[in-house]
């Protein structure tokens, strides 16, 4: 990856989310996984993320409910994650999203913003 | 940095969420018709089978022109899971009070997603809309003519029979005039 054409988004405790202008993907690293993503996929694997029934995660004692398995659209790469897991890569990708439509804010108004 | 989420789609999430949920309900309103249609087809309602038919066939398209419109911006258009679809009534005029408050339901949830799309200046949307705003105008008058048919003929006697014979003729412009 050249650095170059990184730029941070956002990131926690367990992750970190860039983008690349090269390759016009969305670098997600999470613990020791890291998917590259194009920006529909990133915004599936949001959805899927966020359409996990945490309630049920934690209410229900059945082993299966512990950890959820969440797979990154169009990679190979597997996303087993417990409660907490589960908690932070919302907050990652929920921070990447808000970094990314800020930057669609700076577009707008400033970037395109016509100057005579 | 490039802006990748604009280069991918002019919708924004939450225009893109809400007409999902749309196109979510137009196909529900089509499953609803269906049923519908099926019921007065076993109690003897030729005509109002018929004309719940065509409405099933409507609300489809109603449904396919919302999903085209958020594939063609570039958005995520979801195939809609249709669930609780009753597929009993308690009698004719039962089914089509109910139709008229699908109708009504739609309406409010048409007017919402217009005043939503303004709030974001989605001036796109607003106008892509606005013949959903002319259409339920068209489907709630429909509604709610057939609904006063029950009063207009009552149902007593060959009231009923009356009744079916009169929905399909129901029309909204210039022979309603
Ligand atoms: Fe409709
Ligand atoms: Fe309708």
């Amino acid at each position: 990856m050249n650095s170059e054409y990184l730029t941070e988004l956002y990131s926690n405790t367990k992750g970190s989310s860039y983008q690349c202008d090269a390759t016009n993907r969305i670098i997600i690293r999470f613990g020791d996984i890291t998917v590259s993503l194009r920006i529909t996929d990133f915004l599936t694997f949001k959805r899927r993320v966020d359409s996990v029934d945490i309630h049920t995660m934690i209410f229900n004692t059945d082993d299966a409910y512990d950890v959820e398995i969440i797979d990154a659209p169009r990679t190979d790469q597997l996303f087993v994650l417990n409660l907490c897991d589960l908690i932070l890569l919302r907050d990652l990708l929920a921070g990447t999203r808000f970094a990314l439509d800020l930057n669609t804010l700076l577009h707008e108004r400033i970037y395109n913003a016509v100057v005579y | 940095m490039k802006d990748l989420v604009r280069m991918r789609t002019s919708l924004k999430e939450e225009t893109e969420r809400i007409l999902n949920e749309q196109i979510k309900m137009e196909a529900h309103s089509s499953a609803i018709y269906l049923s519908m249609a099926a019921w007065c087809d076993r109690n003897g309602f030729d005509y109002s089978a018929g004309y719940f038919y065509k409405q099933a066939e409507e609300e489809r398209s109603h449904m396919l022109k919302i999903f085209k419109y958020v594939s063609d911006l570039g958005g995520t258009a979801v195939s809609p899971e249709v669930t609780n679809v009753p597929q009993e009534f308690e009698g004719f005029r039962d089914v089509f009070e109910l139709a008229l408050q699908q109708e009504i339901a739609v309406t409010n949830s048409i007017n919402r997603i217009v005043a939503t799309a303004r709030q974001l200046n989605d001036f796109a949307t607003d106008q892509f809309m606005q013949w959903f705003v002319q259409e339920q105008i068209e489907e709630e008058y429909v509604a709610r003519r057939a609904v006063e048919l029950f009063d207009v003929i009552g149902e007593e006697g060959v009231g009923r029979y009356m009744i079916d014979k009169a929905i399909p003729k129901i029309t909204y412009g210039e022979a309603a005039e």
